[in-house]
């Protein structure tokens, strides 16, 4: 089999997993699709009923909307992206039958599929709230995207660790909970990096999901020129994991149990 | 042709590693059908996944030549929240054939009227071997790995699958497991006997008989 060959079956195989898992992860209710675009609405509109009942403003003059979507959607595409993933092979164990079908694939097609959704989401919801308003204003939509594209790689290549290290203990799962949750206050889903004092900004900008969200604002408002979000910062975490990940998978291939 | 070097095969069990295939090393030619038996547990099914590709051996190396089918059974490879008719539309696009042609097919072929739209999970496990056979046949594998699968649903099923391949022969071949020396006698013409990690291969069936039946003493 030549080169050519093999990435025509693996974009083959992506394809028909993106198809099925679409399915499946959508399929079982008949407003499955509405529900994955609902859910993290009505988590937005919740977050902006508190910010309007504490008497919260956000910086730069960025709507209340705008502001919470442009964080909250790309930390829940890295989050579910993650948890999707990290239950790739024990919820597909039956596709590891054909031999074509990798790991790896199921890892593609769900975190494209993730992304999709996500996006779907921001659009739906931006979109809205446009119509609401009244007004459309953004600054660059493909910084924007780019920011979203970057937390749902991220999410992936993390899931593709956690996957691996999930065939040899399932403690994983249990831990991975507690261990993440704190990442949902300090990743700039509430703030931006400019409004931190700069000891705790340095400190949070380890943080590659706060480079993500600061990525995505840049994008959006024309307002906020932050210039914290760093693409290649998020890139070399998303390639360490993805080594890592595709690594350990290599080394657990042979313990993964069929039966 | 399929041609398996040397390979090992051991699960870890509490007690220790369980050797499950100890260095086997066989040849199955093109256009030769071989029927590996073995009561159960001895290993067969983890054979016919190690020569689909499935899994990989520990030790040693499968060669293949020609497109090998995945294995033919009960369980393998559907999605039980999905139909029928989707998993085949599935199977389809992963190796490349053409989607109505095989849904068309395995439709006809597994006769499960209505069931063909309802998920899987809903399925006994006749009807998923008759979809799993069905849709097996709708792709054009060089060599079939069969799990079982054709001794189960009635006679009339048991007929039409022995006669599918009939029509095949020449074309492709098959390698059959199982613990039924009936079973397997109505398609291979090569035989073999799995026990205690090893391989016995026989040409004679008698000979290939008498061996099973020590085996299982």
């Amino acid at each position: 089999m030549t080169l050519v060959d093999g990435a025509l079956t693996q974009l083959r195989v992506v394809h028909a997993l993106a198809l099925r898992e679409t399915r499946t992860r959508f399929g079982a209710h008949k407003l499955g699709y509405l529900w994955a675009l609902l859910e993290p609405i009505f988590w937005i509109l919740t977050f902006w009923g508190l910010f309007e009942v504490a008497g919260r403003h956000t910086a730069h003059g960025m709507d209340v909307i705008p502001f919470l979507a442009t964080g909250i959607i790309p930390y829940t595409l890295f989050s579910q992206s993650t948890d999707r993933n990290m239950a790739a092979i024990a919820g597909n164990k039956a596709l590891l039958f054909y031999p074509q079908v990798q790991t790896l694939d199921i890892t593609l097609a769900r975190g494209a599929l993730e992304m999709a959704t996500y996006v779907m989401v921001f659009i739906v919801l931006l979109g809205g709230n446009a119509l609401v308003e009244h007004q459309l204003v953004f600054a660059n939509l493909l910084r924007t995207l780019w920011g979203m594209a970057l937390a749902g790689m991220l999410g992936t290549s993390l899931g593709l660790v956690l996957c691996s290290l999930s065939v040899v203990s399932n403690s994983v799962e249990r831990i991975k909970g507690p261990l993440f949750r704190p990442l949902f206050w300090v990743s700039g889903l509430f703030f931006t990096a400019d409004e931190l004092s700069s000891s705790a900004r340095d400190a949070l900008l380890w943080n590659p999901i706060l480079h993500c969200i600061e990525i995505t604002r840049e994008g959006w408002f024309p307002t906020y020129r932050g210039g914290y979000g760093s693409s290649a910062y998020v890139l070399m975490w998303i390639i360490g994991f993805a080594f890592i990940g595709l690594t350990l998978e290599r080394r657990v291939r042979a313990k993964v149990q069929l039966t | 042709m399929i041609e398996l070097c040397s390979i090992t095969k051991a699960y870890p069990t509490s007690m220790g590693q369980h050797v499950v295939l100890d260095q086997i090393s066989a040849v199955f030619p093109d256009g030769v059908s071989v029927g590996i038996l073995g009561r159960n547990g001895a290993g067969k099914s983890t054979l016919l996944r190690l020569v689909g590709g499935a899994e990989r051996p520990d030790d040693g190396e499968i060669l293949r030549s020609g497109r090998v089918s995945w294995p033919i059974g009960f369980s393998g490879g559907f999605n039980g929240s999905l139909s029928g008719e989707e998993n085949c539309r599935f199977v389809a696009r992963i190796y490349a054939a053409d989607i109505d042609e095989v849904v068309e097919f395995a439709r006809d072929f597994a006769e499960i009227g209505e069931y063909f739209e309802m998920p899987v999970r809903t399925y006994s496990s006749g009807m998923r071997a008759r979809l799993a056979f069905g849709l097996s046949m709708a792709i054009d594998f060089d060599t079939y790995l069969v799990d079982e699968v054709t001794a189960v649903g009635d006679r009339n099923f048991q007929e039409k699958c022995r006669k599918e391949f009939e029509d095949r022969r020449g074309r492709s071949s098959v390698v059959m497991v199982s613990h039924q020396m009936a079973t397997i006698e109505l398609y291979c013409s090569r035989f073999a006997v799995l026990e205690g990690g090893k391989m016995q291969m026989f040409d004679d069936i008698a000979e290939a008989t008498d061996a099973y039946e020590e085996a299982l003493r």
